[in-house]
């Protein structure tokens, strides 16, 4: 066999690899200076790890130019999809790197390991943006689980946090196991690994629907763990209300939208076949309509994210429910099998980052001042911190889908691309709609509870100018684009191509 | 009768049904860790009797090796926070880690 | 095609007639003398002391973790000693990057002191105790 050919493939590879490698190096850099440093709860790290985020940005950046290429024997790819997701993973570790710097939570916790787990996950994220191989989907997954598993134990002398670690370790692992029998049959049925192998043996001949449907239904136990959908959501209330909270806000961004990449991609590459006649709908196959456990999923997601969410109490809680109903509605762009589909969800995705993350960094802002995650807490708070509640209102308006935010924007194009695709899925545009009048009641209830009910006292709280200027720098971006939007289009609409045939 | 691809399948499903079984009813950490360990055996199984029987080359045999190491990563972790949780609870039933609800 | 099962049915009848027939033997010739000694574990002429279901030091644990990671990990060297010779100089950078990773790993937990036997469990909850590098910053982001 000759094997020279395949180094020299794997040699012009590392040049695609930039990103990564530099991750990987920083990882290690930061491990080694923990093992140097005196004091292990010293802040420098977290500055090493912010100017290594920074100078990797700056090389996802110049791979926009690199059109669609296939790296490592078809194991990763680079792609505009996939540096479209690398952005939105680096954007989001840059801001929890912000939001751990000051927060009082981790105060006094050993940072070095804290921050090299953070560029780890950031690292297992890039990997399932691109991944295109089984073996690669399944290490990526499992990386990002492990690490989160880790990050969201790290107060581990809270009982709570504890607890949350277990859960989130037992059903990750669980999940993990179903999606890898159900791999393990989706090689049986193909005898390959490559995802544009398999999509071209499922297309060129019949398979055995009943295998393929059961292999389906079990690969997407791992992927909705990811993006917490109905039925393996059960984790996500206790792990975002154990974990700390910077985490949280992590973890209901990055692996979310990591897991919406990782299945945007598989499903579209593997389980579809190319357009008829260059329309711009693709065609799921024959013997497995996937669209449609799809659409069931998310209709069932996004009702129960938002019903449960109407009793909660704790804040956390309730953002973790109502980021149930957001993956539900996420979903929505991938059941129609469209480029339009698959923009709308991606810029959901990316204003999604925007409002959650604010949403977070009120929750820990309050959590500074008063203590609590109570809603109940937050009695007439909006006129003794206005700032923080007034972003709040912006953030909750926008998770509601109401104009002038982004999130209008984003759900408009959610559901016009279901609409565009035909009367087939008219009714879940319809229960969307009705969810999103639900969601209106839980979000309407904090805004009440912060603006019209009486505070319980009456002097005013200061809130440190650190908080007040990424509060602006999170709240701005969200009511622009709810007005225009056209640079978040334009880099949607560029980013949506992804490789999709060898 | 030689055996052939049909009795590994058979085999991985009494285990994936086995370690199914075991995660849906025990109430003990640790057993359904080992409940989840039989489900990634399992699949181990299909990969590698597939890559023998229906594969030219060793792809399964290679993933068989990853899901090894990826399944020992997982449970180290795992069973970390089995132990951290121990001492806070003294106990390992899940049923018992319910300071978090709603 | 039965008949490649004959092969198995034998060798389960002729085990459960040898063993059968031990047994029986043995029943019949044995000398009974029967002593509460005889019944209880062998530890190398050591009086066992107490139960064999007792928790294990915790210890054990993490040292048998850290084991497991490393131990595993070694996997990954069969495939690639295969092919060594084969692959030449640009396997075995790779694998030195890979070894190195984990000889950085080994350097991590040497360092944190979890391979020490006497780990002083008594660390105070460092959240009650910020550094004073910690406290200056948070101070700084503070005012």
């Amino acid at each position: 066999m000759d094997y020279s050919s395949i180094i020299k493939d794997n040699l012009i590879s590392l040049n695609y690899f930039l990103p990564e490698l530099l991750l990987t190096g920083l990882i290690i850099v930061l491990v080694i200076a923990d093992l140097f440093l005196k004091d292990e709860r010293s802040p420098w790290l977290s500055f090493v790890a912010l100017a290594g985020c920074v100078v990797v940005l700056l090389s996802v950046i110049a791979q926009f130019d690199l059109g669609s290429r296939s790296l490592f024997q078809h194991m990763l790819v680079v792609d505009p999809f996939s540096v479209f997701f690398k952005l939105l993973f680096l954007a989001s570790a840059i801001a929890v790197i912000f939001l751990s710097i000051a927060s009082v939570e981790l105060a006094g916790r050993p940072v070095g390991e804290y921050f090299t787990l953070l560029i780890a996950l950031t690292l297992g994220l890039f990997l399932m943006a691109s991944s295109t191989n089984l073996v690669t989907i399944l290490l990526s997954i499992e990386f990002v689980s492990i690490v989160s598993f880790v990050l969201a134990t790290y107060l581990k002398t809270r009982r709570r946090s504890s607890e949350a670690g277990l859960k989130y370790a037992i059903y990750g692992a669980f999940s993990s196991g179903l999606m890898l029998y159900g791999l393990s049959l989706l090689y049986g049925l193909t005898g390959t690994l490559n995802l544009y192998e398999i999509g071209d043996v499922l297309a060129s001949r019949d398979s055995n629907g009943m295998a393929l449907t059961l292999s389906t239904i079990l690969i997407l136990a791992g992927f909705g763990y990811k993006i917490a959908s109905v039925p393996f959501h059960f984790w996500s209330p206790d792990v975002y209300e154990g974990a700390p909270t910077p985490i949280t806000a992590f973890l209901s961004i990055g692996p979310k939208a990591a897991g919406f990449a990782v299945l945007i991609r598989f499903f579209n590459v593997a389980l579809a076949g190319e357009p008829a006649n260059g329309a711009s709908q693709w065609s799921a196959l024959p013997e497995l309509d996937w669209p449609m456990i799809l659409a069931v999923v998310s209709a069932i997601t996004m009702t129960l994210g938002n019903l449960v969410a109407i009793v909660q109490t704790n804040i956390k809680r309730l953002l973790a429910y109502s980021s149930i109903a957001h993956a539900g509605y996420a979903l929505m762009g991938v059941v129609v099998l469209s480029q339009d589909g698959i923009y709308a969800t991606m810029f959901y995705l990316a204003v999604y980052y925007l409002m959650n993350l604010g949403a977070f960094l009120v929750v820990i802002v309050f959590q500074d001042l008063l203590g609590s995650e109570k809603i109940a807490d937050f009695k007439g708070l909006a006129w003794r911190a206005p700032v923080p509640a007034i972003a709040m209102a912006v953030f909750l308006v926008s998770l509601t889908g109401l104009p002038p935010t982004a999130g209008f924007i984003g759900k408009f194009y959610l559901f016009a691309a279901v609409i565009k695709a035909g009367p087939a899925f008219y009714w879940l545009a319809v229960v969307g709609l009705l969810n999103s009048v639900v969601a209106l009641y839980y979000y309407a209830r904090i805004l009440k509870t912060m603006f019209f009910d009486k505070a319980a006292e009456e002097n005013s709280i200061s809130v440190s100018p650190y908080y007040v200027t990424l509060l602006a720098l999170l709240a701005a971006p969200t009511i622009i684009l709810g007005v225009y939007w056209a640079p978040l289009q334009k880099l949607a609409t560029n980013s949506v191509e992804f490789l999709r045939a060898l | 009768m030689e055996v052939g691809l049909n009795h590994y399948l058979a085999l991985a499903a009494i285990l994936f049904s086995l370690g199914l079984f075991a995660v849906v009813t025990k109430k003990n950490a640790v057993t359904v860790l080992m409940g989840v360990e039989l489900i990634l055996n399992a699949a181990n199984i299909n990969f590698v009797a597939f890559a023998r029987f229906i594969d030219t080359d060793l792809d399964g045999q290679i993933i068989a090796v990853f899901v090894i190491v990826t399944a020992a990563a997982a449970a180290a972790v795992a069973l970390a926070i089995v132990l951290n949780l121990y001492e806070r609870l003294k106990s390992i039933n899940l049923d018992e880690a319910d300071s978090l609800a709603g | 095609m039965l008949f490649n099962f004959a092969n198995v049915l034998t060798f389960i009848v002729f085990g459960a007639v040898f063993v059968g027939i031990n047994i029986t033997l043995s029943r019949i010739l044995q000398a009974r003398n029967p002593h509460p000694v005889k019944l209880s574990t062998y530890e190398c002429g050591e009086l066992p002391e107490g139960d064999s279901w007792i928790q294990f030091n915790i210890r054990f644990y993490v040292i048998a973790l850290i084991f497991l990671i490393f131990e595993v990990e070694i996997v990954f060297l069969f495939p690639w000693a295969t092919v060594f010779k084969e692959l030449g100089l640009f396997a075995f950078v790779e694998m030195m990057i890979f070894v190195f990773i984990l000889l950085v790993g080994l350097a991590y937990v040497w360092v944190k002191g979890d391979l020490e036997w006497d780990k002083s469990t008594a660390v105070p909850d460092p959240a009650l105790a910020p550094s004073a590098a910690r406290q200056e910053l948070t101070e700084a982001i503070a005012s």
